[in-house]
């Protein structure tokens, strides 16, 4: 790999790295969700600092350019965090729905109580 | 098992669980038949945050109804009412549609094999006797396909696997208050049942076409209905057993 382009990848991962320390610091970003865009990173930092692996790898599996074998990575790591992504707006949703009639069922308590309750004071 | 006396005779606590969305035109005359006729059975009216009068509807007329803060759909609608049961300790469930759809005239045999004991859930069909609003040939078709999947992966029998007119006792209410099914329930809600080992009953009933408000599944998503049920029936079926395991 070209020394120019080694040192654009890892001066643009230092950017992802400060981009992704900094939302954790400012706390919008929960940090259980971050470990996969940490691990996703490192990932890119060894391949840039070591791409022999990456040539061996893609050597083995026959791509006959290694950039392709680095989208490939890429796109996998992104369809990871995608799915991880749907999972948490899930079981967001199914949070939510709970929390909806929670707060329906509660609302009629209050509604009955609250008749009740001027009922008594009438009489 | 609570037994409440009225018109001195026994009955076993019953609710009328009736979701309603934009069901201004005819949520009254559902309701009120319910009152003067059928003074035995409670209801509840879930109002899924419509968007017209139902609201005010409900309030003016001191109806008994529980009002969702947010749309959940038909599914969270009628769990919503499943909850309200279990909280308040009903022995059986009857789920009718809020459109003048389902006429509870029925009911009383409905439930009736969940009073001997016979079944757990009870569910009108209208394909039984073939009497009454049918539906059109191309929506009988997928309703009959669909119940062909849901035979092949949990080994019920339904024939009107849309309806949702239907009866569960306690131990249902039980389940469907935890788990139950949410964008188009009805079909999957027979599967889950399935899965609970769950002795399903189908009740010859008529049912009219919609008197008002319009259907929830309009014929241009009907496709998209099918598949959409068609994967959640087989994923829900291939995923169940962990869950059985954990449970």
């Amino acid at each position: 790999m070209n020394i120019i382009l080694q040192i654009s990848f890892i001066i643009g991962i230092l950017i992802y790295f400060y981009i992704l320390f900094y939302l954790i610091k400012k706390k919008s970003l929960n940090l259980k969700y971050t470990l996969l865009w940490i691990f996703s990173g490192l990932v890119m930092l060894i391949v840039v600092i070591f791409p022999e692996i990456m040539i061996n790898i893609t050597k083995i599996l026959g791509i006959i350019d290694v950039t392709n074998g680095l989208f490939a990575l890429i796109l996998f790591f992104i369809l990871l965090i995608l799915m991880s992504i749907t999972s948490i707006v899930s079981s967001m949703k199914e949070k939510n729905k709970q929390l909806i009639q929670r707060c329906a069922l509660l609302e009629k308590r209050v509604r009955e109580l609250e008749e009740s309750y001027s009922e008594k004071i009438f009489k | 098992m609570t037994f409440i006396e009225k018109k001195g005779v026994l009955f076993l606590k019953t609710l009328i669980i009736i979701p309603a969305y934009n069901e201004q035109e005819c949520i009254k005359k559902v309701v009120e038949n319910l009152i003067v006729n059928y003074s035995e059975f409670d209801y509840i009216v879930i109002n899924d945050c419509s968007s017209d009068n139902t609201k005010s509807l409900l309030e003016t007329n001191n109806y008994n109804y529980i009002d969702l803060p947010v749309n959940l759909g038909i599914g969270g609608g009628v769990q919503t009412g499943y909850k309200y049961a279990m909280e308040k300790g009903y022995d059986i469930a009857v789920q009718m549609d809020g459109d003048g759809q389902h006429d509870p005239k029925y009911i009383e045999k409905v439930i009736e094999h969940i009073k001997q004991g016979s079944a757990d859930i009870v569910i009108g069909s209208r394909f039984i006797e073939k009497e009454g609003f049918q539906s059109s040939i191309l929506r009988r078709l997928g309703i009959n396909f669909l119940s062909a999947l849901i035979n092949l992966v949990s080994g019920v029998k339904v024939k009107d696997v849309t309806s949702g007119y239907r009866a569960v006792n306690r131990k249902f209410i039980e389940i469907y208050a935890q788990e139950y099914a949410q964008d188009y329930p009805e079909p999957e809600a027979i599967v889950n049942a399935a899965m609970y080992n769950a002795r399903i009953l189908e009740y010859p009933v008529i049912m009219s076409e919609r008197s008002g408000g319009i259907s929830s599944i309009s014929s241009l998503k009907s496709i998209y209905y099918m598949i959409k049920v068609s994967i959640a029936i087989i994923l829900y079926r291939i995923t169940f057993d962990k869950r059985r395991t954990k449970a």
